[in-house]
Order: structure tokens, then sequence, then C-alpha cells
């Protein structure tokens, strides 16, 4: 590689980008054990120790007062389980529910400043992994509980709410979410558990093209829905995808996250995706980005959304 | 091993060819659905059939992509040539000048923008990359002669300026950061005939040096020597820069920022076949293409369905063939 000047700007510049880069990716992204944990009949007297995604125990003395949370879909999770009053802090990305938007910001989600989250005094911390990975460690260093939610599958995203909801006080109200998402697959599964699956493809993001692979949520709702993730052949996490590899196994059902930048419209004019069969036979879809891809209590939405996406035959009614 | 004789160039150019042809059907037949040469054939003759995704993977896909590649890695090999030659720095490669910068710079104001209809990404890196030039070119000239100490200095000085302006378009647009970091990696991956067609712009640009080689050789005697020579050296100069420039933009424009070609290919074409340019031009034109090429092949077949940035391939080809060949070249 050459040495001179420009080019090394340009790499301080890739650098910089790729460390956000991979904060983007982190709503989805998740490569831990996500283990559930049902500690016998925790009491609101005695401590709380629940697991988190990352396999760390999480003791709380009592239910947490003083939520700080580092991720749109972890402010979800804590507003959905009735602990939206004990939220002290979110992120500025945050932005379901409103009430979650006019909350003090601990920081950008990519960036966090330990300095600044310290300085609510909160006695939980919600974090995700990837880039926030290592902020754990400084957090706890400091005297902090910190929770880990980065779930790689539909039951982990269920398993997190129960236990954010143990930590803050409110199992009550987090059991009522959790059989609300348990109910939405149970629906879907009466819906098109017998039918035959479709093979599937997932846009996470237009340039390059990008999709959902193996140990995501994602992949793990597309099964469910009834289809087949093509994704998961190209590996783990959020790989790219060759569109040479795209036209030879030509899935049937297309879907883009919203948050790809590309709009149904735009696929028939990418060289070659007019040939594609679920183009021709109009089976490409847009599904809102916090549906599938932020793991919170809305992916049952996301859930029943796909299975119509990738069966409409069984939601059309007689 | 022809070396600053008068032999002839055509063995040279001949094996480069062979090199370039294998490396075309190579890359037209392998991929995620290979092809049987009998089957390639069929494809080429009958040409573009709509609706049948074989032939569209062949047609919409490959085709234009394996073309891309090539085209792309003759464009930045000839402006790397030139610039060294003109530079008279072994360590120029072609994103000296700042046109790549530029150019990134238009591209990233393109993809920030989500304009649609046309392919503004490519066109914006264009326009930047040729505004580049022409801001450096201003710069750089002094009483109508081009200062190419300046020149290089007014290159890297808009190269800083405009990757800042990238890293602050970046960060604002943070949505699009991931489409900007990949379009900076460089990479064929979702390219068709839209982009084969600016490529193919650039390529009167890549012939005109060819009937400059005798020039480009004096010059390398420096400026003084070529004047009493008898060599129009600024008219010379300025039509090479110009040349280098505009092929440099076209490339960036159409697949981003590819290193190591540009660099690279010169070095060891000159190794191979010295360093005359009547052997050096065509020989780099033709070895950039096969090697680009060759590195976009690997980069999407390799770890299929997900893809190698096809700069890091072009890397780890290029290194250790660079260093077997420097090796080898001191010891004859």
């Amino acid at each position: 590689m050459s040495t001179t000047r420009p080019r090394r700007g340009f790499a301080a510049g890739i650098i910089l980008a790729a460390i956000a880069l991979a904060a983007v990716g982190l709503t989805a992204c998740g490569s831990s054990t996500s283990s559930s944990s049902s500690p016998s009949a925790s009491t609101a007297a005695g401590p709380i120790a629940v697991t988190d995604s990352a396999g760390n125990t999480v003791t709380l003395q009592q239910p947490a007062t003083r939520i700080v949370s580092l991720a749109p879909a972890n402010t979800e999770i804590a507003f959905a389980v009735g602990a939206g009053s004990k939220m002290v802090a979110g992120t500025t990305y945050d932005d379901y529910p409103a009430a979650a938007k006019s909350l003090p910001k601990a920081g950008d989600f990519s960036n966090p400043s330990v300095e600044k989250i310290a300085s609510f005094n909160p006695d939980l911390v919600l974090i995700t992994g990837g880039v926030q990975a290592p902020l754990r460690a400084k957090l706890v260093k400091l005297g902090m509980n910190v929770y880990v939610i980065d779930p790689t599958t539909y039951a982990g995203v269920m398993t997190d709410i129960a236990n954010v909801g143990k930590l803050a006080g409110t199992s009550t109200q987090a059991q009522k979410v959790v059989a609300s998402m348990k109910q939405a697959q149970a629906d879907v599964q009466a819906k098109v558990g017998s039918l035959a699956t479709k093979s599937t493809f997932i846009e996470i993001y237009s340039k390059p093209l990008m999709t959902a692979g193996t140990g995501t949520f994602i992949s793990d709702m597309v099964g469910m829905a009834g289809g087949t993730n093509l994704g998961d052949s190209a590996g783990a996490g959020f790989p790219n995808f060759s569109s040479e590899v795209l036209l030879k196994d030509d899935p049937a059902v297309y879907i883009a996250d919203s948050g790809s930048m590309s709009k149904p419209g735009d696929l028939s004019t990418r060289p070659g995706f007019s040939s594609l069969t679920a183009v021709k036979d109009g089976h490409v879809y847009v599904i809102e980005d916090s549906l599938i891809a932020r793991p919170g209590p809305r992916l049952a939405l996301g859930l029943e959304q796909l299975a119509k996406m990738i069966h409409p035959e069984a939601y059309t009614t007689p | 091993m022809t070396r600053l004789g008068r032999t002839s160039v055509w063995p040279g150019i001949a094996l480069a060819a062979a090199l370039l042809l294998v490396c075309l059907v190579l890359s037209l037949v392998l991929g995620p659905a290979p092809l049987s040469l009998s089957q390639l054939w069929h494809f080429v003759t009958s040409g573009p059939v709509p609706g049948n995704l074989a032939n569209a993977i062949f047609w919409q896909i490959r085709m234009p992509r394996v073309l891309l590649a090539c085209l792309v890695g003759a464009e930045l090999a000839v402006a790397g040539v030139i610039l060294q030659d003109l530079f008279l720095n072994p360590l120029t490669d072609p994103y000296v000048t700042g046109v790549s910068s530029g150019a990134a710079l238009g591209a990233t104001i393109g993809i920030v923008l989500h304009w649609s209809g046309l392919p503004w990404t490519t066109m914006l890196a264009l326009v930047g990359g040729l505004a580049t030039l022409g801001i450096v070119w201003m710069a750089a000239r002094r009483r109508g002669r081009i200062d190419i100490f300046v020149l290089l200095l007014a290159g890297v000085t808009i190269s800083y300026l405009a990757s800042a302006m990238v890293t602050v378009l970046m960060i604002q647009g943070n949505q699009d950061m991931r489409a900007i970091v990949y379009w900076l990696m460089g990479s064929f991956s979702g390219r068709g005939w839209a982009e084969v067609e600016i490529a193919l712009v650039a390529v009167p640009f890549m012939i005109v040096p060819l009937f400059f080689t005798r020039e480009m050789d004096i010059m390398l005697q420096g400026e003084k020597r070529a004047l009493e020579l008898g060599v129009e050296v600024e008219r010379t100069k300025r039509l090479l820069l110009v040349t280098a420039g505009v092929l440099t933009a076209i490339a960036v424009s159409v697949c981003g920022i590819i290193g190591f070609v540009g660099l690279v290919v010169p070095h060891i074409v000159r190794l191979v076949v010295g360093p005359s340019h009547r052997s050096l031009l065509p020989v780099s034109l033709l070895a950039g293409a096969a090697l680009l090429g060759i590195a976009d092949l690997l980069s999407r077949t390799v770890i299929a369905p997900n893809e190698i940035p096809v700069g890091v391939v072009t890397t780890f080809v290029g290194a250790p063939l660079f260093v077997y060949l420097l090796r080898r070249g001191r010891r004859a």
C-alpha cells in the first residue's frame, strides 16, 4: 500500500468509520449465548439475581429505581415492562415509545461516555454487546450494576425482557409482555406451521448488499414465520451477499429492511434483479427496521408481518 | 529480457495480452454458478435473453463486472506509469494528485443526498475528481508552466481537505456510514453496464499516451535535459497530467478507491520489460487489467456468497509478486 499522506488520511477516516459502523450493526447483532435464568421466586425483599445475554450474573439488593439505557431497544424494553418511570436517561436515538424521546440523554449509542452515565447515578445500566462490550468492565469498576441485552434468538429477547422486569421489580408486567410475544409466536405457528417453507432473502443493507446470517434473531424469526433464510448460507452475523448467488438461489420472497436505503421499485433497476422470481411475482416487501432489527417487545409485530409477507395465502380470508 | 534497447516490444505485449485473455475467460467462467466453456460460448453467442436467470447472471452481473474490473485496472496502471515518471518518484500512485479524494467527496455527497433516477454517486464522484484536478492544476500553474512540486503539495493538501469533509459528512449522515465506508474501500459489487459505459469513456485517454512514449523516455532524464533534446516539455507534461487525472477520476468514480494496482503494476512491469515506455505503457495497461480482473475474481469467489474487499485481494496478490520480482531483479 502506498505510504503517501492522502491515503493515510483516508485510512484514518475509514478506521473511524469502521468503529462507528460496528455500532450501527449493533441493534441487531449478537454473538453471545443467551442463557435463561429462573431463580426460584425472587421475592421483593431478598436480592434479585439474573443472568444477562453475555452470561454475567447481575445481582441487585432491591429493585432498580434509577435506570440508564444505552440502546433504543433497551429503552423500549424498560418502558414495556412498566419501568418507564424509573428511567433516568436514554440515548439520542430513542424514538419509541414517545415518552422516551423526552428523557435526558446519556450518549449517542455508538459513543457513550462513562462520565455522563455516572452523572445520572444509576442503580442499573442496560447496555448492549458489540461496540458496547468493553464498556461493561468500565462501568462495573465504578460499582454500577450492568445488564447486557444482546440476544440472538426471539426466545432470548423474551428472556431478557423477563429479566429486566425482575431487576426493575415489575415482573408482573414483564410476564404479560412475554406472554403476548409467546401468543404472537403461537398464532404465527398456527397459520404457517404446516405450510411448506419458502426461500426468503432479507436485505439489511443495499450498498453493498448485506443480509442477516446465522446466529441472529432475524434469521430465527424468518424460520418461525415459515421461511428458509437464504442469508444463513453466508455465515454468521450480518455478511455481505453476492448478487450472483442471489440470482442463482432465486428466493421466492424478498424482504428489505426499511433501513437498507432501498425501495421495492428500486429493486428491478439493479443489475439482473428484474429476472428474480420474487420481483417478477411481486413478492418484494419492505419491513419497518425497528420491528425486526430491534430486540424488543415489538418483534412480535415484526414476526407477524414476516409471516404475512412470506405466506400471504395463509392470511387471506376465504 | 529487453532492456532499453530498440528490440521488439511485441513479445512482452503478446504475453500480457495472453495473460489478460486467460484472466477474462476464467473470470467469466468461474463464480457461484460456474459455467463450462461450451456454456460460455453459448451465452456469448446467444446474447442477453430477458427473463432467463442463468443468462441474467452472465450478462447483467458477471460480464459487466469483469469488464469493469479490467477497465479500471488498465486505467489505474496507465495513470500510475505516467505519474511515477512525471513526479520521478517510485512511491507515487494515481491518488497523490488529490483526484481520488475529490471523487470520494463527490461520491459521499451523492450517497448522503439520496437522489434517485440517475447514478448520482458515480456522477458526482466524477465531478469531484475532475474539479480537484482543475483546482490542483490552477494552483500549480506559474508563468505558463506547471510546477510539479507545487502540484504534488496542492494535491496532498486538497486530499486532506476532502478527507476531512468526507469524515464530517460521515458523522452527520450516520445512517449512510456503511455505504460511504464501503465506497471508500472500493468494490465492483453491484456494478453494472451503466458503470462500464462510464469506464469506457477512459479508453481514448489510455491510448493517447502511447503516442508520447519517446517524449516520456527522454523526460525521465529530467525536464532540463528533455528541453535540450527538443522535447516540448510543458505541452507533454500538461497532456500527460490531464490524461492521468481523467483516468484516475473515471476509475475511482465507478468503483471507489482501490489501492495497490496503480502503484505496483508499473513497478512489476518495469522489472519485467524494462523502463522503455514503448513496452512499459501497453504492457502495464494489459497487466493492470489482468491483475484487477483476477483480484475481483478472487474477491467474489473465495468466501462466496460473502465477498472480500477487492483492495485487500490486490494487495495479497500483488505484494508477494512484487517482493519476488524485486529480489529477482536485484540479482539479475
